[in-house]
């Protein structure tokens, strides 16, 4: 280990790496099709959910299949991530013990888990993509800038549920139930254009909504996303994630106290 | 790098009670408790010491006393309350072995986690990895995943990658139940070598016999608080004799009690204690006498005069001449013994009594919690004869049998044997 701030970030990286590496062993080791189940989740989501809305009610959604589909992806990440997040803590007890762990990595470790679920999903996204006559596109190359800014966004959030979820046993509950809600208040298998404009309004207050768009406006449509409220969420995301990791700092020196 | 050392100055840690409330519900959080908790005593009370390089500092204590907060403290776990904690070196430990072990992970990626997780970069590890798993004699089972691996094997590969890591600072708490006898010894030298090194090393430790041994110094906790910090050898007689002093303070008179089978108990002779617990009966099976390898019952019924929280029952068997032969007692068994408060019993049940021929004592005791003294305990009132031929000298009787290498013979041997 060495003192300098290389040394460091060498050792952070490595953590995550080892980390992101284990949780995803220990995903998939023992089932016969590994990592290929983070495809079934979402694929079986979409076909409910294009059944349902294609065949029986008919919404007026051009290209619909990869239109949810991305809605899923860019959904499941968050809530899986958040709903990983709150028993972080509380099923780490090792790492808890260990003088001188890094714990505040341990937020990354999970986004980083559920990111790579979505990674494994991006092919399929792009068949359906080309199946519905969308062709690859310059805008495309924005893609990352999304990734980073859903992923700061993610971890901000997960700092506190993790930490809360230690004293309060009942976060993961909470939480559970809050994003079933959550997921029908954003736009994944519907259009909010679709909503009374009083509703509208208020769709504005959920930061997944302008993120789930720009992922819709770069990939379906091909057009730069509105790049003003995608850096409002960038600096919110920012805000809460130094935010979320105070708390998670000061309330870190409680945790043994309290497994 | 400047030498390795350990600073603790007037160090105090006071545990709120509400955090010590394990799950809390949100409803709490609601509701205010009606009356204020009581605060608790210290966990640890202006405790001050230093530990230099190249110095094994051993760490004292009734349960509870304040040792593991001690650990966890110097290892930066937690915050003091007051005082202060300097480390200089990188902290290695031997807290929790393998607790961060996962059964479906392969030995060699289970020891990346845990050298990672211990501070070494995964280069670093890689370059270590070859003397981690010659250590901890693993070469064949590296790749094997952990849940194929006894528990030895895994406890090995534990201390292996836990004592590569190059710590300047060294935290062991009860370590030697690692491995077999072989890998101890094994395991204490890497010790001794990381101390030649430089390390300053922290040993926390119930037997004062590892604490003369190992120790330079040793510093002995009393709720909290330190009660010696002296020469190990003096630390260690002034708790022993302490513990004895407590319970012949305690012991009360009570006129005299005859056994069942015969002999009879004399407080401050062969009975000592407090008796706010009593020992009532004891009883051996399937008898006192009993052959090698024979399996035997010890059923201690007891009378508690008001509630005792989890006592701790302790059965020693010695040979006539004191040598101790066998010693067990719950709190090392993991045994859980609830508060008690009434009459019952409990049974140890030994399955194979390997003993060689001779005479033998059952001492029984009951222990305050925290072995500050003894509730009762009964000492060369339970006689054991253990029979067999005059052939078996040795102390000890354990099951074997002989095998010849030549073919012919072993057959021939087999035959013999099948026939008698």
């Amino acid at each position: 280990m060495s003192a300098t701030a290389a040394g460091r970030w060498q050792y952070a990286w490595d953590v995550l790496v080892v980390l992101v590496d284990r949780d995803l062993k220990m995903l998939y080791k023992r089932s016969s099709i590994g990592p290929l189940w983070a495809l079934a989740a979402p694929l079986m989501q979409l076909l409910v959910l294009t059944v349902l809305f294609r065949g029986v009610i008919r919404l007026d959604v051009p290209n619909y299949a990869p239109y949810v589909f991305i809605g899923l992806l860019a959904w499941n990440w968050f809530s899986s991530s958040l709903l990983q997040s709150t028993s972080l803590i509380t099923s780490s007890r090792a790492l808890i013990r260990q003088p001188g762990f890094p714990l505040p990595l341990l937020p990354f470790v999970t986004v980083a888990v559920r990111l790579f679920h979505l990674a494994i999903a991006l092919p399929l996204l792009l068949i359906l993509l080309l199946m519905q006559g969308i062709r690859p596109s310059l805008v495309w190359c924005l893609v990352p800038l999304l990734l980073v800014v859903q992923f700061i966004f993610i971890t901000a959030l997960s700092y506190p549920l993790a930490a809360l979820n230690v004293r309060v046993r009942d976060t993961q509950h909470v939480v559970g139930v809050g994003l079933q809600l959550l997921m029908f208040l954003t736009p994944i298998f519907y259009d909010p254009a679709s909503l009374p404009p009083a509703v509208q309004a208020w769709y504005g207050l959920n930061p997944m909504v302008p993120i789930i768009d720009a992922w819709r406006d770069v990939l379906l449509k091909s057009r730069a996303p509105d790049l003003q409220s995608l850096t409002v969420v960038g600096l919110l995301g920012i805000g809460l994630l130094w935010a979320g990791r105070s708390i998670f700092v000061r309330e870190s020196h409680h945790f043994v106290e309290e497994l | 790098m400047s030498a390795s050392r350990i600073v603790v100055e007037r160090l105090s840690k006071r545990y709120s009670r509400a955090s010590r409330v394990p799950a809390r519900r949100w409803r709490d959080l609601l509701m205010r408790p009606r009356q204020l908790p009581s605060p608790r005593p210290p966990a640890l009370d202006d405790v001050t010491f230093t530990v230099r390089a190249g110095e094994m500092f051993g760490v004292i204590g009734a349960n509870g006393a304040g040792k593991s907060t001690l650990l966890r403290l110097l290892g930066g776990i937690g915050r003091p309350t007051s005082g202060r904690v300097e480390v200089v070196g990188r902290i290695g430990a031997l807290l929790d072995l393998g607790g961060g072990f996962l059964g479906d992970l392969t030995g060699r990626e289970n020891a990346t986690l845990a050298g990672v997780v211990a501070g070494l970069t995964r280069a670093e590890f890689e370059t270590r990895l070859p003397a981690i798993v010659d250590f901890a004699e693993l070469q064949d089972f590296i790749d094997a995943p952990l849940h194929t691996y006894s528990s030895g094997m895994a406890m090995r590969l534990a201390f292996a990658v836990a004592v590569h890591t190059d710590p300047g600072v060294l935290l062991v708490d009860e370590f030697l139940s690692v491995g077999d006898l072989a890998f101890q010894a094994k395991c204490l030298q890497r010790i001794r070598l990381l101390q030649d090194g430089g390390c300053a090393i922290v040993f926390v430790s119930h037997s004062m016999d590892q604490i003369r041994e190992m120790c330079d110094r040793a510093l002995w906790l009393r709720h909290g608080a330190v009660a010696a910090c002296d020469a190990a050898d003096r630390v260690a007689a002034a708790f022993e004799e302490e513990m004895r002093a407590e319970t012949i303070r305690r012991t009360r008179d009570v006129p005299p009690k005859a056994l069942p089978a015969g002999g009879v108990l004399r407080m401050h002779e062969n009975r000592f204690g407090s008796l706010e617990m009593e020992i009532s009966d004891v009883t051996l099976r399937p008898g006192n006498q009993i052959r090698p390898g024979d399996a035997l019952e010890v059923e201690i019924e007891f009378h508690a005069k008001e509630r005792i929280e989890d006592p701790v029952f302790v059965v020693t068997i010695c040979r006539d001449d004191g040598t101790i032969c066998f010693d067990a007692n719950t709190q090392a068994s993991g045994a859980v013994v609830p508060a008690l408060g009434d009459n019952g019993s409990i049974r140890l049940l030994i399955s194979r009594l390997d003993l060689g021929r001779g005479n033998y004592f059952v001492d029984v005791g009951i222990y305050e919690r925290t072995w500050t003294h003894a509730y009762d305990y009964h000492l060369w009132s339970y006689p054991l004869t253990v029979e067999g031929s005059s052939a078996q000298k040795g102390l000890m009787v354990a099951p074997c049998r002989w095998e010849l290498g030549t073919t012919a013979l072993a057959a021939s041997i087999a035959k013999h044997a099948q026939v008698r």
